[in-house]
């Protein structure tokens, strides 16, 4: 089927099969790599990405539902000016090991940043964040970067206001 | 050296941006998929191969045993082969592979192989094994057998006060890295090139070696590493094989990246155990003598499980010392996945045996836990049950008495059994437990634990780990090690090290690629070694390098030049390092390992210095276990670990943090069992390990005393975090519920079997 949708603020034409999961559209039709494969199954959270202002595992989307959606991945959003804020949260607690569920966490924390209502407790950190799995760090440092940023009220509402007008797509 | 400062790591931004590359983000041109055919049965004999016509064969390349020159990973044995040949031994056994220039072609041509068995009698227990009749590997099933014995233990049970005995089981574990195996062959003029997702170049290169009988030029490069834990040790070393073989055959570039269902059903797990311990014991609770028996199951070949159960026996004592010993240890095949490394490497199993023997004795003489530890905890001057003194860096009793400080141990218990107390009785009563949604069981356990640091025994001196240090033509140093980064923070602590023993900054410090054509074989990246082995090294060539640069400025200048933080000085003169290094960037530096002199094991015998120094730890977990659903939760954990010197502070609190949620895992989530042969997990839904909701509280706080040997007196730390947490938790449940718990993992079921909770009426 031909779809048209928006990745990263581009618009895009594709012919693909309807079932192709958004995944390997981005990893493979459009080398768009940075979002990770960990399960396949939507279990683990790797492959986080944001599709219409929430964040979604990229393997349980099918091709047939991106008609006119606007996907961010990773490669969008390091391009955004709030970027580095939360880029230096994660590097400055030490959020980081193996990085292969980090971009998924990374997308996961925009998201979270931008829809949620301040001030946010350490147990809604958690809820939003539990569709993530890291099996390196203990989750600690994750937690810590995240709270930060979510006490800077001048970055969430930086990226509120970017959602709004570029990367929700609404 | 700077006090514990906030050493940022080198790899994080790059990885938080998702810049780096790991092996399936690599664009290769002209790329062919690989994939297995595995068998059905665990254990039968291979009749037929039988490759449909009606498939175009010539579209592919296929590979059997027949094919492979060496047919056998080259480990510490030779008995696994790289594709089955004529037999198989577990489910899941590679019999054939095949690679195709795409997915689809590649799963038809799958469909289309059919292989004929003639099923044989298996065996699954690790108990059995050995008497089942099934003859896996040699005569009896036993990969390793160790006796180690010390002192005279027929006295000890004349002179003790009581016997105290222990069975404890554990079970397999998934170590769940998020990224799956993955490795590409591309072929080469007369050879073969392997890159992916490894801990352990050196080991790939060593078995595809033996499998081309040394008539394939090899090389192996390590791509990013998203995680690893031990299970890409060992494990990497087949699929490089089959990659190897595909690429060979077919010419192309040939990839094998396991989904995560192939990679959990397939790959290693952590030696399910079983420990009998039989103490003697004084009516205070001192151990005089200990009579163990220890088994681990190595599954179906024997990988690397003689040197996991080698660590096993020699952490079975565990943080104490005990006059007259006796460990009987031995890893047996089963018609299971072979057993392979995992974080801990035999320690976990070991110190769960002893911290629930611990547990008991303080049940049984009516002591607190705490104090059947404290009694027994080892002291500098004493002898391990390989005879060996701790001479230097011993903190088992000061990371012990640091825990129970920093989480109020004593206190907390006390309190807690008082506020279970109405909440039991109600269980027992058979009446609802919850008089109000607080109404939870709250329980506070502790362990205490080590690690020998590097590896087991001879290792170090066999492996002998070469580094080399070059200089650029900026005079920036480079090193040459092949020791590889999968997560812990070995980069940026290769460089601070580098960096400080220089008296440079350390982004000035370079690491080559990770490559077996470039960097010479420090050894694998394991064990806990990388910081406190390598580590050493840096150091060493960092004041030989210093020293051949003052050489040569002498022979240029005719002065004596001496070298302060970063300087060359002499005089009227002061001269920077990099314009030193720069001038002189032809000197070349090279350093091999062997441990001091005075180190002596002997491993036929069991006697002496079976590590040149442990690590220490202790922890304290605080449980919550709901009286209704018997759901267990740690909610706050503290723990106290002294490993020499911490290079990397903040990144060491990390390990330590991860490390203790991996066994809080194994302790209470991580459960894998046999269903007619097979593991009966197949991803992150059936095989659960935890999420940030389960995840406690950490306190963490790291003690110094400096090993001698170590760089700034650094030890290891990689896998000290993981050994000791699940005895802490399970320690918990033991003071909750007044009885013994003896197996891993704990989870409600467990509780509901043993009677604990609301019946049904």
């Amino acid at each position: 089927m031909q779809i048209r949708f928006f990745v990263n603020g581009k618009e895009v034409e594709l012919s693909v099969s309807p079932k192709r999961r958004l995944l390997d559209i981005l990893r493979e039709d459009l080398d768009l790599v940075g979002t990770k494969e960990g399960c396949g199954k939507g279990e683990c959270g790797a492959c986080t990405v944001v599709m219409n202002g929430l964040a979604v595992n990229s393997c349980l989307v099918p091709a047939f539902q991106l008609d006119q959606c606007h996907i961010f991945t990773i490669e969008g959003l390091r391009e955004r000016p709030w970027f580095p804020l939360l880029e230096r949260a994660y590097v400055d607690h030490g959020a980081v090991q193996c990085g292969f569920c980090t971009t998924g966490f990374v997308m996961s924390t925009a998201a979270l940043l931008a829809n949620a209502a301040p001030p946010l407790s350490l147990e809604q950190i958690k809820w939003q964040l539990a569709g993530n799995i890291c099996r390196c760090t203990g989750y600690a440092k994750i937690l810590a970067a995240v709270m930060d940023l979510s006490q800077q009220q001048s970055v969430v509402n930086e990226i509120k206001l970017d959602w709004q007008s570029a990367i929700g797509g609404r | 050296m700077d006090l514990n400062p906030k050493d940022l790591r080198v790899d994080a931004a790059e990885k938080v941006r998702g810049e780096t590359h790991y092996i399936a983000d690599e664009k290769i041109p002209d790329l062919w998929y690989a994939g297995t055919v595995r068998s059905a049965h665990a254990r039968a004999k291979i009749l037929a191969i039988k490759f449909d016509p009606a498939f175009d064969w010539q579209s592919v390349a296929v590979v059997t045993a027949k094919d492979v020159p060496n047919n056998y990973v080259a480990m510490i044995e030779t008995d696994m082969p790289f594709l089955a040949d004529g037999v198989v031994n577990y489910i899941g056994e590679p019999i054939v592979i095949i690679a195709a220039p795409n997915k689809e072609l590649l799963q038809q041509a799958i469909q289309h192989v059919r292989i004929e068995y003639e099923p044989l009698p298996a065996v699954f227990d690790l108990l059995a094994s050995e008497t089942s009749g099934v003859h896996i590997y040699g005569e009896k099933n036993v990969f390793k057998e160790i006796l180690i014995e010390k002192g005279d233990l027929e006295a000890a049970k004349a002179a003790a006060a009581a016997t105290v005995e222990i069975e404890t089981r554990t079970g397999f574990q998934e170590h769940l890295y998020l990224e799956p195996q993955g490795l590409i062959a591309i072929p080469k003029q007369n050879g073969v090139e392997v890159r992916g997702s490894m801990q352990c170049p050196y080991y790939i290169k060593g078995a595809l070696d033996k499998m081309f009988d040394g008539k394939m030029a090899v090389t192996v490069v390590q791509s990013a590493t998203g995680g690893a834990f031990g299970g890409k040790e060992d494990y990497p070393s087949l699929i490089a094989g089959h990659v190897a073989l595909l690429a060979a055959k077919c010419g192309h570039p040939v990839a094998m990246i396991f989904d995560r269902e192939e990679d959990v059903r397939y790959t290693t797990k952590r030696h399910p155990s079983y420990i009998k311990s039989q103490a003697y014991v004084t009516r205070d609770g001192r151990l005089l003598g200990l009579d163990l028996t220890l088994y681990l199951d190595g599954g179906a070949y024997s990988t690397l499980s003689p040197v996991v159960l080698s660590r096993a026996a020699l952490t079975a004592t565990g943080c104490y010392f005990v006059p007259h010993v006796r460990i009987h240890a031995k890893a047996v095949a089963t018609n299971t996945v072979p057993s392979g490394a995992f974080r801990g490497f035999g320690g976990p199993q070991a110190v769960f045996g002893i911290e629930m023997l611990m547990e008991k004795m303080a049940l049984t003489l009516k002591l607190s836990p705490r104090q059947v530890r404290q009694i027994n905890l080892i002291e500098p001057g004493q002898t391990t049950a390989t005879g060996q003194v701790l001479k230097y860096s011993v903190s088992a009793r000061e990371t012990f008495e640091d825990v129970l400080a920093q989480s109020d141990y004593e206190r907390k218990r006390e309190q807690y059994i008082a506020w279970n107390q109405p909440i039991l009785t109600r269980l027992r009563q058979g009446r609802f437990p919850k008089q109000d949604q607080n109404d939870v069981l709250k329980g506070i356990g502790i362990s205490a634990f080590l690690h020998g640091a590097g590896f087991t025994g001879t290792g170090e001196n066999k492996i002998q780990g070469k580094i080399r240090i070059e200089l650029n033509a900026a005079g920036q140093p480079i090193i040459y090690s092949a020791q590889t980064e999968m997560g812990q923070g070995e980069q940026t602590v290769f460089k601070k090290i580098l960096a400080e023993a220089l008296g440079i900054e350390r982004d000035r410090v370079l690491l080559s690629e990770v490559n077996t054509d470039i960097v010479p074989n420090s050894g694998p990246t394991v064990a806990s070694r990388s910081t406190m082995v390598i580590g050493s090294l840096l150091i060493d060539a960092a004041q030989e390098m210093i020293a051949q640069l003052s050489c040569r400025l002498r022979d240029e200048y005719g002065d004596d030049f001496e070298y302060r933080q970063g300087y060359f000085w002499t005089g009227e003169k002061i001269l920077p390092f990099e314009s030193v290094a720069r001038r002189y960037h032809d000197i070349v530096i090279e350093k091999q390992y062997c441990h001091p002199a005075f180190i002596k094991f002997d491993d036929t015998k069991w006697k002496g210095d079976a590590y040149p120094c442990f690590s220490w730890a202790a922890a304290v977990a605080e449980i919550e276990v709901d009286p209704v659903t018997l759901e267990i939760k740690v909610t706050r954990y503290y723990t106290s670990h002294e490993i020499g010197k911490a290079i990397n502070y903040d990144q060491a609190v990390a390990q330590i943090q991860g490390g203790s949620l991996q066994g809080i895992g194994w302790a209470l989530y991580e459960k894998v069992e046999l269903k007619d042969g097979q593991f009966d997990v197949s991803g992150f839904t059936d095989y659960i390990v935890p999420t940030v909701m389960e995840a406690p509280e950490f306190h963490v706080r790291i003690l110094e005393n400096p090993y001698p040997f170590g760089p700034f007196g650094a030890k290891g730390l990689g896998e000290l975090p993981f050994v000791g947490a699940a005895p802490a938790v399970v320690s918990a449940l033991w003071m909750i519920f007044g009885r013994e718990f003896n197996r891993l993992p704990v989870l409600p079921e467990l509780l509901h079997a043993l009677g604990i909770g609301l019946r049904a009426r």
